[in-house]
């Protein structure tokens, strides 16, 4: 019964009768849904449900000691995020929440790359509402985008799916390599998801222009999945240490000069992916423990620092910090929920961040890797600056602030209260959280030297963060778009594409005058424009064309 | 007052963390703090080096704007 029934589906199935059910008990409603389906997690491991189909045995529903902490914070989050928009009245969003938040609990339990492939491209179609809740053009846009690249993941996984069963005639979820076509097929979906160097572009382009409640569902499970998806295939390989150590430095800079301070959040969403990335290349079961610790209290200080930014914009109407400022006078709880969240994620002692990271760094230091130590002990002073300094200190304090605001509404204090609490439980008692990771490996992260080692690289971080403010070097707040990846495909590619694209369309016009059809009468009927002049080729479309060109011939070298 | 709230705020605030900083370093010459790496032992370490990273990072992440930072509506046009 309940009990072989895939966790989450029963979320997705709420979520299709939300329409159904009156207003004041749609959020009742869904919280019953993630209840019901968190039963699953007393299920213990095994296999509970297999379909054969096509000739394919899919593994619909598996659990083990790998599943089980994702699954318990997927939950959690579900959870924070249902009471975080108590207060919302938008149906589509909550819908879309409910179905995402579902479909990936329902891809943890995935145990082969098909089944993994439809939880997958579950979750971008579910979740591409959620950035359309914005509901603005910007944010509209930036959804089509955001589809075309996860929909894009998706199409290659299922590439590495194919060509993996062609060549091996197995497709369950087992450890791979990069020697083989599939394996990089399969790396480069994960990779994308998981926001790697110059695969970034959509998370930073899409997570900020969702709605108030919205970018708080979208940070926790996606690139979570991905995580856990690259530490169930791809334990041990090397090039994800440096490919993790690049993620955790990059951002840092885009985020010093970033602006929104949501989009800040987003750069710095990725540095910390980078921390579980470089937990999963090393590969050994105290890093592996560390990645899965750190994504469990990742979720949870990200949402609270999402969750305190939702409720600035909620109530101050903007999060660009060039106008923002003073708000601790008008909204003290949410001010002190964020600096909550800000010492969890600056891993200070007795906070998350501190008990999940301590476990990846030692596992750096126990095998000697000193260059990649101590890039990673950079990213932390990175850390500090712009998640822990930079978004409380723009957006409370900095300066006086002149017009009054109210503080969040109840829900999001009671949503950030517990989110704040699960950070500050888990720093101090770490072993319940110890107690749930994939294996069982004693550590103690409060020892002398490592507290002491610590405290001095963030205390003297803050007292340059105090030297630079005082000595105004420290830079000013400007109104700006800071240049990333998605540049690649935004601009450079439409710039060089749309001429030439109206150039071949011009050249083929008079080879095909003769059979009386003409490239612009084609283009004028199904752009249902009169004129060339009018034809503007949309960004989406056109990387949508480019994507799929790529793709194409992705494939085409492959089976020759 | 009212005016100097946030000021004599980020005065006390300056005032702890240095005391706090100033302990930390005198902390060191208690005990020997181990370490991964021998040169990571050598006394306030780590502080220096999150003070050096710090300034490092805001003064690039500065510089970098020179390359990085357009207007706004950027996309847009």
């Amino acid at each position: 019964m309940i009990s072989n029934f895939i966790p989450g589906l029963i979320m997705i199935i709420t979520s299709f009768l939300l329409p159904t059910i009156p207003q004041y008990f749609r959020h009742p409603a869904m919280l019953l849904s993630v209840g019901l389906s968190a039963l699953s997690l007393f299920n213990g491991y095994g296999t509970f449900l297999e379909w054969d189909i096509l000739g394919l045995n899919l593994i619909l529903y598996q659990s083990d000691s790998l599943t089980l902490p994702f699954a318990i914070i997927f939950h959690i989050a579900a959870i924070l995020v249902i009471i975080f928009s108590w207060h919302s009245k938008n149906l589509m969003e909550h819908m879309a929440t409910l179905a995402y938040a579902g479909s990936a609990i329902g891809a943890l339990h995935a145990g082969d790359f098909f089944s993994l492939f439809i939880w997958w491209e579950a979750t971008a179609l579910t979740s591409v509402f959620i950035v359309f809740a914005g509901n603005t053009n910007t944010a509209k846009d930036a959804a089509m985008r955001y589809l075309i690249i996860q929909v894009s993941s998706g199409v290659l996984l299922l590439i590495g799916a194919c060509l993996m069963l062609y060549q091996t005639g197995n497709h369950n979820l087992v450890v791979l390599d990069l020697k083989t076509n599939f394996g990089i097929f399969i790396f480069i979906a994960f990779g994308i998801k998981a926001a790697f160097p110059l695969l970034n572009g959509w998370l930073q382009d899409s997570y900020p222009e969702s709605s108030v409640t919205g970018t708080v569902a979208l940070s926790a499970f996606t690139t979570k999945l991905a995580i856990y998806a690259l530490a169930r295939t791809f334990p041990g390989t090397d090039s994800l240490i440096w490919i993790g150590a690049i993620m955790t430095a990059f951002p840092v800079f885009f985020a010093v000069i970033e602006n929104d301070l949501r989009r800040v959040l987003s750069f710095s969403l990725n540095n910390q992916l980078g921390f579980m990335v470089v937990g999963i290349g090393i590969g050994t079961e105290l890093s592996l423990n560390g990645t899965v610790a750190h994504a469990f209290v990742h979720i949870i200080y990200k949402a609270l620092l999402f969750m305190s930014m939702g409720a600035v914009l909620y109530r101050a109407g903007t999060t660009k910090a060039s106008e923002l400022g003073g708000l601790y006078k008008y909204m003290p709880f949410t001010t002190i929920f964020c600096i909550i969240g800000a010492m969890s994620i600056s891993a200070f002692p007795l906070f998350s961040g501190f008990v999940a990271k301590s476990l990846i760094m030692s596992s750096l230091g126990g095998m000697g890797m000193v260059l990649i130590y101590f890039i990673l002990f950079f990213a932390s002073a990175g850390v500090l600056e712009h998640s822990g300094i930079k978004i409380p200190y723009f957006a409370f304090f900095a300066h006086e602030r002149k017009n009054k605001v109210k503080e969040a509404p109840i829900n999001m204090l009671i949503a950030m209260g517990i989110a704040a609490f699960l950070c500050i439980a888990i720093g101090v008692f770490p072993k319940y959280l110890y107690q749930i990771l994939p294996y069982a490996v004693e550590y103690q992260p409060y020892t002398l030297d490592h507290v002491i080692s610590q405290l001095q690289l963030l205390v003297f971080a803050i007292i340059a963060f105090l030297f630079l403010v005082k000595f105004k070097l420290y830079p000013s707040e400007i109104r700006s778009t800071v240049l990333n990846s998605d540049w690649f495909y935004r601009k450079m590619l439409p710039g060089i594409g749309k001429p030439l694209f109206i150039k071949i369309g011009l050249l083929t016009d008079s080879l095909y005058k003769n059979l009386g059809l003409s490239f612009k009468q084609v283009l004028s009927k199904s752009y249902k424009f009169s004129n060339l002049s009018y034809i503007k080729v949309t960004t989406p479309s056109f990387a949508g064309t480019i994507l799929i060109s790529i793709l194409f011939i992705m494939l085409v070298i492959v089976l020759v | 007052m009212k005016k100097n709230d946030l000021k004599s705020m980020g005065k006390s605030f300056t005032k702890y963390v240095l005391i706090i900083g100033a302990l930390l370093i005198l902390l060191d010459f208690t005990f020997h703090r181990h370490e991964y790496f021998s040169f990571a032992e050598i006394y306030g370490f780590p502080a220096f080096f999150g003070f050096v990273s710090f300034v490092f990072i805001v003064m690039l992440g500065k510089w970098l704007r020179k390359f990085l930072m357009r207007k706004e509506d950027y996309y847009d046009q």
